[in-house]
């Protein structure tokens, strides 16, 4: 009986200190980071990729020509595998390095992507 | 001619079905056997003269113990145990906590270098046993060793399992180096592999509950046709299996091995790429022995069920995980998981 009100204490400390966390990281997803840029008609949008994806959210325009840049550096986890489903992509980024994906020009939306294992998201708001 | 049914102590899946039905039809005066895996029992048809029901079941145990199996006339009692879970599902969510906050500690951050030296791929191979590729190599470590224990498997299928991994990890990797292309499965190949993964972990681990016996009909071991005409089957079941599951993780879609695999690329040579790709195999072997070694120490002592149960909801998390994300991936479902 003890061992099992002991273990359940555990369980539900832990699961307390995992949402704590959680909630930590969802907050800085609401602020916007500015990692969009556009040079010479190019939109360009930066996102560092290393146990994870930095910004989670990028907020882009439409309709121009857009590069996706990914940023890693010493990353060998599966953010190093971008994965877009709706645009049929799957691109294998170098452990330090800059990659460029074309993008083309997006319609208005947005576009999702994960890691290759599908649990880091992340997602370009195409506004216009 | 008669026919009496007996208890059977040690079968957990079809082919002890095959095994026990042959083994015992070749006694001189048995003329049929007839196994039922689900209700763990034999019904023997035959000749048994003026034998009592302890006799017998003692001579026909003699046939089959060398391959594990034992007759019994009264059946050994296997209660559900629902006490158990009372403890096991604590611990499993415990697992599940520690599982998330490991992953957004930032644990990956912990490398910050261009180059890979041997060294660097070991600490890697630390950190991915640790990280997200728990969640598929692990799981079903954890899967098969847990229930290779808990039928009283001795050690070997453990090791065979590390060493095929490790063996495949270095002869894999010089081949990468060697040749300059990675073993990448394209993405709908993943997409299966990792729906039958998903799906053979879910079964173990819903076996491992102890709760649904029909589940175990459904455990997956090798074809009926290689159980009928290739000798000692179960050998062929507990040696050949592990080893090749172990050298199959080579091609699970885990993050931080593909990223090795395109790093060994650039080595260049058979030596320096088979060197890579193991000492990141053995980075992970700690954590991945500790799995397999714990299922395996703990099977006899009186917590086992428990260890079991816990195991068994483990295993079904993590299943899940690999499925959903399964999903995201191949762009069926938006993206679930947070991390």
């Amino acid at each position: 009986m003890k061992l099992t009100i002991i273990s359940m204490v555990i369980a539900s400390a832990l699961v307390g200190g995992a949402f704590f966390f959680a909630r930590g990281n969802s907050q800085d997803t609401a602020l916007s980071v500015q990692n969009v840029s556009i040079a010479d008609g190019t939109q360009i949008i930066e996102v560092k990729a290393k146990g994870g994806y930095l910004p989670r959210k990028s907020i882009a325009k439409a309709g121009i020509p857009t590069i996706l840049r990914f940023n890693t550096s010493g990353t060998f986890d599966c953010s190093a595998i971008v994965r877009i489903p709706s645009m049929n992509l799957t691109k294998n980024l170098p452990p330090s390095g800059i990659t460029d994906i074309a993008l083309g020009s997006a319609p208005i939306g947005k576009v999702q992507g994960t890691c290759g294992m599908g649990m880091y998201p992340f997602e370009i708001d195409f506004q216009s | 001619m008669k026919t009496y049914t007996f208890h059977v102590n040690g079968m957990h899946c079809q082919a002890c079905v095959l095994m026990t039905e042959s083994e015992l039809q070749d006694v001189s005066y048995i003329t049929k056997a007839k196994t039922s895996l689900e209700k763990h029992s034999v019904e023997v048809t035959g000749d048994f003269g003026d034998k009592s029901l302890e006799v017998i079941a003692e001579e026909l145990s003699n046939v089959l113990t060398k391959h594990g199996y034992s007759l019994s006339v009264e059946k050994r009692v296997r209660a559900k145990q629902w006490s158990d879970f009372k403890i096991a599902i604590p611990i499993a969510i415990s697992f599940a906590a520690v599982f998330v906050i490991l992953q957004k500690i930032g644990i990956v951050n912990l490398v910050n270098t261009g180059s890979v030296s041997y060294g660097t791929a070991f600490i890697i191979g630390i950190i991915a046993s640790l990280s997200t590729c728990m969640a598929v190599v692990g799981g079903l470590l954890l899967s098969m060793s847990a229930s290779f224990a808990k039928e009283g498997d001795k050690i070997k299928p453990q090791l065979l399992f590390h060493g095929g991994r490790i063996a495949s990890f270095f002869i894999l990797g010089g081949v990468i180096g060697a040749i300059g292309s990675a073993f990448q499965l394209n993405t709908s190949t993943t997409f299966v592999l990792s729906l039958i993964i998903g799906t053979v972990m879910l079964i173990l681990g819903v076996n491992l509950l102890d709760i649904f016996g029909w589940v175990k009909k459904l455990q997956p071991t090798m074809p009926k046709f290689f159980s009928k005409h290739a000798l000692g089957v179960s050998k062929l079941n507990h040696t050949l299996t592990p080893a090749l599951v172990g050298i199959a993780t080579f091609f699970l879609p885990c993050g931080f091995t593909q990223s090795m695999q395109l790093y060994t690329l650039t080595t260049g040579t058979f030596l320096q790429g088979g060197f890579m790709m193991l000492s990141f195999a053995l980075g992970t072997l700690p954590v991945l022995a500790l799995i397999s070694f714990s299922s395996f120490s703990i099977r006899n002592s009186s917590k086992a069920g428990i260890f079991f149960k816990s195991a068994g909801l483990i295993v079904i998390m993590f299943a899940l995980f690999n499925l959903i994300n399964s999903f995201v991936v191949i762009g069926l479902l938006p993206p679930v998981f947070n991390f």
